[in-house]
């Protein structure tokens, strides 16, 4: 029977695509948003900006209102990993400022989204508190984003002072994001519960969410959150009284940080460490 | 003291002089006419131009090819407003095969190495360039920029490798003997065809003998009635044959239940086999999803869009 499952991926393997007829634009707009794809994989987000701003062009010249929001929203993705938010915020524009391309409700959704998460990077608390309202009522409970939007909406409430209601958002965005699919927004949502937690004077309850959201987080892989998640526990252990675990974390911070090579954050964690 | 001079030696000198000067003249003139009509000058030139922000690499005299082919050159080159001003001198009678759209572009005859000539790459119009048209120009690409397009290329696809090497490198199990097992399979081929071709030579068979019995069965029945209808009125002794030829279509019929069922019995191996080729198949493709030369042949279901991640809200974002 192995011969039969061989034999199929012979067959998907040597089967050539059909061919399309479509436009040399057509093309050229499919493989620049496959180029600018390998390229964002591969940690050239430089590059990635570049091939995604040549696709949003030839997108606008085709007056193909989904590709033109697709490499919009994921243009704004990379500049603000290069950090260029004011060139990732224009970015969207191309989406949330044009009233007449009829653009899909899931794509405004993805770019209110996006907005909401850039202003709140920036410390536009209340734009992003905007932004994720509009997002929240375009999606209804119901939509892919669902977690995502209240996690949002939990990081505004935190920011804003408001760790009870932060609490009970991030507590909604964790039941939200069950599944395989939502273990990113689980991590994210039990990050902002243990930070909400740490912020109602409850470190040893912050810490059980703060483990947690370690545990999934280095399962996924991300470094960043990795990094976020030791600082947090570092601060509820010594909440809580624990100063050799606050060392603990602060060490193993600063060993992810140093392999990073975060150039802002390596002396920031030795200096919390020689106090 | 004046020598004295043969008679006639000097006569009608001054022709003689003409004569040899005019022969000498001509034959400049047919030299220069020939280096004229090798230079080209008695053909009529139809002057095109383009305009290239930066001239390294072109010289006047340059030849102008056509498909390969030298239609004109280089004939002119000056400093104009947004770079330098490039005149082509195109044979005449050339310059029809030359439609709106066409374009030059510095070329190598031998690719990178090779003389350096100007090369038109007709455009798909109809209608010729006229003379003094403007053309386009497209420069040609230095090493580095070659060197630097080929590594923005090459990178994604390297990267795609080292992830399938390390995915093949997880699975615990060594290139070698997965390539060893796969050419163990293809070996295989054969014996497994006919095998497949028995399978389904028997199942044919089996279908066609159990409907076969079938009908046998039925008509049986139906000869069973006949015989009680013929029967019943008389009553008389011959109802024990009836009653045997009942006994014997019903032990036709439980032989025939018995061989459906048989039937049905060797037909489970094959669903089960089915079941799990369709379980292997779909474990194979998706391993093969992720081998780098096979993935551009799946879609992926997330329409290429990258992940928004409430995490990049903490302006953590960058520096990834």
């Amino acid at each position: 029977m192995r011969l039969t499952a061989l034999l199929l991926v012979l067959l998907a393997a040597c089967a050539t695509p059909k061919p399309s007829g479509e436009s040399l634009a057509k093309s050229r707009l499919g493989e620049a948003e496959v180029r600018a794809a390998a390229l964002a994989r591969s940690g050239d987000y430089a590059g990635a900006a570049r091939h995604y701003g040549e696709a949003l062009r030839l997108a606008t010249a085709l007056d193909n209102a989904d590709a033109i929001a697709a490499n919009a929203i994921n243009l704004s993705v990379v500049q603000q990993w290069l950090g260029r938010d004011a060139e990732a915020r224009a970015a969207l524009g191309a989406v949330l400022d044009d009233p007449r391309t009829p653009f899909s409700e899931r794509r405004k959704l993805q770019a209110e989204l996006r907005r909401a998460i850039l202003d709140l990077s920036a410390g536009n608390v209340g734009a992003a508190a905007v932004w994720a309202g509009q997002a929240d009522r375009r999606c209804a409970g119901a939509c892919e984003y669902a977690a995502t939007i209240v996690n949002v909406r939990a990081q505004v409430a935190l920011e804003s002072g408001k760790p009870a209601e932060a609490a009970q958002l991030a507590q909604s965005a964790l039941e939200r994001s069950r599944g395989p699919a939502g273990r990113t927004e689980a991590a994210n949502a039990l990050r902002t519960l243990g930070r909400a937690r740490l912020a109602q004077g409850n470190p040893s309850s912050a810490l059980e969410a703060l483990k947690q959201a370690l545990e999934l987080d280095r399962e996924l892989g991300d470094p960043r959150k990795i990094l976020a998640d030791l600082n947090d526990l570092s601060r509820a252990a010594e909440a809580a009284g624990d100063a050799r675990a606050a060392t603990d974390y602060k060490e193993r911070g600063l060993a992810v940080s140093r392999a990073m090579n975060d150039g802002k954050s390596g002396p920031e964690m030795e200096a919390l460490l020689r106090r | 003291m004046k020598a004295a001079l043969p008679p006639g030696r000097f006569s009608r000198l001054v022709l003689k002089v003409n004569v040899f000067l005019l022969v000498a003249l001509a034959l400049a003139g047919a030299f220069m006419g020939l280096v004229a009509y090798k230079q080209g000058w008695f053909i009529k030139q139809s002057p095109i131009y383009f305009v290239t922000p930066n001239a390294l690499g072109l010289n006047k005299g340059m030849p102008v090819k056509l498909h390969g082919f030298t239609v004109g050159s280089v004939s002119d080159m000056r400093l104009a407003g947004g770079g330098v001003e490039v005149k082509l001198s195109i044979v005449s009678e050339h310059l029809p095969r030359l439609p709106l759209g066409s374009y030059a572009r510095h070329a190598r005859e031998a690719g990178v190495i090779g003389a350096s000539v100007i090369d038109i790459i007709p455009g798909k119009g109809t209608v010729p360039l006229a003379e003094g048209a403007e053309i386009h120009f497209e420069p040609a690409r230095g090493i580095a920029e070659i060197i630097d397009d080929l590594r923005r290329q090459a990178i994604p696809a390297l990267q795609e490798v080292k992830q399938a090497m390390g995915q093949v490198g997880r699975t615990g199990e060594d290139i070698t003997q997965i390539l060893a097992g796969l050419r163990q399979e293809v070996d295989q081929l054969p014996a497994t065809h006919r095998a497949v071709r028995q399978l389904v030579e028997e199942a044919t068979y089996a279908t066609s003998e159990l409907s076969i019995q079938a009908g046998a069965t039925l008509q049986s029945v139906e000869r069973v009635a006949e015989n009680m209808d013929r029967t019943v009125p008389v009553l008389s002794g011959k109802l024990a044959a009836s009653i045997d030829s009942i006994n014997a279509a019903a032990a036709q019929m439980r032989a025939t239940g018995e061989e459906a069922q048989a039937t049905l019995k060797s037909a489970r191996p094959l669903l089960d086999r089915g079941e799990t080729a369709a379980r292997e198949a779909s474990d194979v493709l998706g391993a093969a999803k992720r081998i780098w030369p096979l993935a551009d042949s799946f879609k992926d279901t997330t329409d290429g869009m990258l992940p928004i991640d409430s995490f990049e809200a903490e302006g953590k974002g960058r520096s990834r």
